[in-house]
């Protein structure tokens, strides 16, 4: 994190971020699959349930109808209606026996005449022929018997459930007619079946149902919230009730009239909603899987593509800023927006850093412009009563103009001369000699001025002499850039010919020192090298730069070397070299001096040497500043 | 501000931050008292030599200075109200710490178009065209760079008023 002052750095607003996304995403997805998907389980679980419930009533309504048509194929008999008439009565002989009930799967069957008199009836009751009253089937004189022995129409048929001691029993009666279906009705016959256990196996079988009945009367609870649900809902209608393992779905049978008979109870295993819970937990599962996959597929791409090279751009800007060096680039290997940006800014900071010099020079230039127009001012101020002191002495040196003491001795030399203008003439005289001397004296007054005037314009120097110690800016600098204006200085002649052999690598070499006057000192070096070698009469020369590091002392210096093919210089040279005013130079090529640079570079915390085998040897100036920090 | 007034002389205004500058201004334009020696030397040349010689009356002028432009535009404004204004201003340009002599000018010939204004300077950032165009007009308007001779700017001083 390059600055602290941020409270979350992107990496964890990010990390925060997906992580946030991703536990909405979760708790909605748990939310939904919840709300929606498992209650749609338990939905249709319970239709199942209710299905299974309604299959068992169509199984026994089937049975019903089978039931009827057994009848049908009897009651519409001419042999039948013979037989109630009584005019066969070998018809009980040949067609009515136990093993007739048997054959039909039937457990009960009854012929009434027309008046409801009982001709011929069997009740089986386990296989087994059993009595009728006792068995509480028929013979008990109750509405519903009366209404299944007498039929008024031959359109009159009563088929349902009736209650009998034995348990519920699947009746039907129909009107005894010709096989025609005419009447009038001779009678009735009445067929019946036991819902006893052997019927629940063959539902069960049939319907795949764990079915169970129990009597409305006897095992109903009457007060529990399920059948007084039951006995308000329309017929056929099914009652589930959930708990944890088991839907338990219940419905009424009604009897032929149309009272609670029988409640049938169907209990399931709560498969469905149990193998729906599987699934959703297998789909929560795969989607957090799934969820933190993505997301940790999504902070890794975020983290390389984004984050780090921010990161790193940061980084690059804040050593930017620390540095002060605003020629550093990003090296990164990228072609994305956040390269654009980093060139951007690169190009930005060149610009700034190219408009910071161009501002330190113009300071620089401004700066020397108001210290020149200052010292002018001080200057000339002080110097022009100095030059109306000199008037003032030239004023006093013409003092004897006009005078006429030449022409006053003659005149005294001259023995015709009258006494009394003689004692004039010597007056004259000696008034102009007190007025010399008078002039004198004032001259000497003003020489006295006048030097203490010059003496001001020589302290107005030393004080600007003073100000010009002060110590320089002192900044990275690319020594290569430096270099590429420094050799810019070269005139271009056509002899000699100068070959510029700049050493490859030097781009990489940064040294501490004030631009400006860094530059100066490069150019006149590389000046001096072509002046030397312009003074070897040689039609070719070359000048070599290259650059080196090493430590002198706990400082890392960079060594600068600037040789040339010139001249070079002796022993004897070696040592004026650097001394003030010294020069070999001739033409009007020259510079500012080594003795200047020397002060420079010491200025700046460097040094300079010079280096020459010989006269006609060439030389080598070290230029040793130290080093800057690479970026 | 030192000065003395004669209805004869021609009055000049000179404006200079430095004391020593004011005082060269003073011993150039002001009239040296002739001593004894000198006059009796002159008495007895003419009566010995050129009885017939005119002697010439030079140049006088009536000097006002001041150290600073708000001060020369106070001392203008006296001048004008008294009914004698000064014939020539004299500004050098930079007095710090007070209005420049650029700033002094223009207000001065605000108040007096007919004066003349000399600006006598060491240094000026202002050029000459800054300087008629804030300080009109041109023809009674007069640059001096220092070091310069004030016996011969006084000279001068005596030419353009005579001129005008």
């Amino acid at each position: 994190m390059p600055r602290e002052a941020a409270t979350m750095s992107l990496q964890q607003k990010v990390s925060v971020t997906l992580l946030s996304v991703t536990t909405v995403l979760a708790l909605l997805s748990y939310v939904i699959l919840n709300a929606v998907v498992s209650p749609a389980f338990d939905n249709l679980e319970m239709q199942a349930a209710k299905t299974n419930l309604i299959r068992v009533d169509r199984a026994i309504a089937a049975e019903l109808d089978n039931l009827r048509r057994i009848s049908a194929d009897w009651a519409p008999w001419d042999d039948s209606y013979r037989y109630i008439q009584g005019e066969y009565p070998a018809f009980e002989k040949s067609n009515l026996a136990t093993t007739t009930l048997v054959e039909l799967h039937v457990d009960l069957m009854i012929f009434y005449d027309a008046s409801g008199d009982l001709r011929w009836e069997r009740l089986l009751v386990d296989g087994e022929v059993a009595d009728l009253a006792r068995n509480g089937v028929f013979g008990l004189g109750s509405a519903t018997e009366e209404k299944l022995i007498r039929h008024e129409s031959v359109d009159s048929e009563f088929s349902g459930i009736v209650h009998t001691n034995r348990g519920a029993m699947l009746i039907t009666s129909q009107p005894i007619l010709t096989t025609n279906g005419t009447g009038p009705v001779a009678g009735s016959m009445i067929l019946g079946r036991f819902l006893d256990s052997d019927m629940v196996t063959q539902l069960r079988r049939r319907t795949e149902v764990d079915l169970v009945w129990h009597s409305f009367d006897q095992h109903a609870d009457f007060h529990s919230v399920e059948t007084k649900k039951l006995l308000e809902s329309d017929v056929g209608a099914v009652s589930v009730a959930v708990s944890d393992d088991v839907i338990d779905a219940r419905s009424l049978l009604h009897d032929i009239n149309d009272e609670p008979i029988l409640v049938l109870h169907a209990s399931m295993p709560r498969s469905i909603s149990a193998l729906g819970s599987r699934a959703l937990n297998g789909a929560l599962l795969f989607l957090a899987i799934a969820v933190v996959i993505v997301t940790a597929v999504i902070w890794l791409l975020l983290r390389n593509i984004i984050v780090k090279p921010l990161e790193s751009l940061a980084g690059h800007i804040t050593n930017i800023r620390k540095s002060g060096d605003l020629s550093r680039k990003w090296q990164i290997n990228r072609r994305d927006e956040i390269a654009a940006v980093a060139t951007e800014f690169h190009e930005m900071t060149v610009e700034l850093d190219d408009a910071r010099k161009l501002l330190l020079d113009q300071s620089f230039k401004a700066g020397r412009a108001d210290t020149a127009a200052e010292v002018m001012h001080n200057i000339r101020n002080a110097m022009t009563p100095v030059i109306n002191g000199i008037d003032r002495l030239g004023m006093v040196c013409s003092v004897t103009n006009g005078m006429k003491v030449e022409q006053a001795t003659a005149q005294l030399a001259d023995p015709a001369c009258l006494t009394e203008r003689k004692d004039k003439l010597l007056q004259y005289i000696a008034s102009a000699f007190r007025h010399v001397e008078d002039s004198h004296a004032e001259g000497r007054n003003e020489l006295a001025a006048v030097s203490t005037q010059a003496r001001q314009v020589e302290a107005i120097l030393s004080d600007q002499e003073r100000h010009a110690q002060v110590s320089p800016i002192i900044e990275s600098l690319e020594l290569d850039k430096v270099l590429d204006e420094a050799v810019l200085v070269i005139p271009k002649r056509k002899t000699p010919v100068i070959e510029i052999d700049v050493q490859q690598e030097i781009g990489r070499f940064r040294v501490q020192g004030q631009r400006v006057g860094l530059m100066q000192v490069l150019c006149n070096l590389v000046l001096n090298a072509y002046e030397s070698i312009a003074r070897s009469k040689s039609s070719s020369g070359r000048i070599g730069l290259s650059a080196s590091t090493e430590t002198m002392g706990d400082v890392e210096m960079v060594r600068l070397i600037v040789s040339d093919t010139g001249c070079g210089f002796d022993a004897a040279r070696k040592q004026k070299i650097f001394q003030r005013g010294f020069s070999s130079k001739s033409g009007n090529l020259s510079g500012l001096g080594l003795h200047w640079c020397a002060n420079a570079l010491a200025g700046m915390g460097g040094r300079i040497q010079a280096k020459s085998t010989g006269a006609g040897q060439g030389a080598e100036f070290h230029v040793l500043l130290p080093a800057a920090h690479q970026s | 501000m030192n000065g003395h007034i004669d209805n004869d002389h021609i009055r000049v205004l000179i404006a200079d931050d430095d004391a020593h500058i004011l005082e060269c201004y003073r011993e150039a334009f002001l009239e040296t008292e002739p001593t004894g020696v000198m006059k009796m030397l002159d008495l007895l040349s003419a009566e010995l030599f050129d009885p017939e010689t005119d002697i010439v009356e030079a140049t006088k002028f009536d000097v006002v200075s001041c150290s600073q432009g708000d001060e020369a535009v106070t001392l203008v404004g006296q001048a004008a109200s008294d009914g004698r204004p000064f014939d020539v201003v004299i500004l050098d340009i930079r007095m710090p710490p007070g209005i420049d002599g650029v700033v002094a000018g223009s207000a001065i010939r605000e108040m007096d178009p007919d004066v003349e204004i000399v600006f006598v300077s060491g240094y000026s950032d202002v050029s000459r065209g800054e300087l008629e165009r804030r300080v009109p007009p041109p023809m009674r308007l007069h640059c001096f760079s220092k070091p310069l001779s004030f016996m011969q700017l006084a000279e001068d001083v005596a030419n353009l008023v005579r001129a005008h």
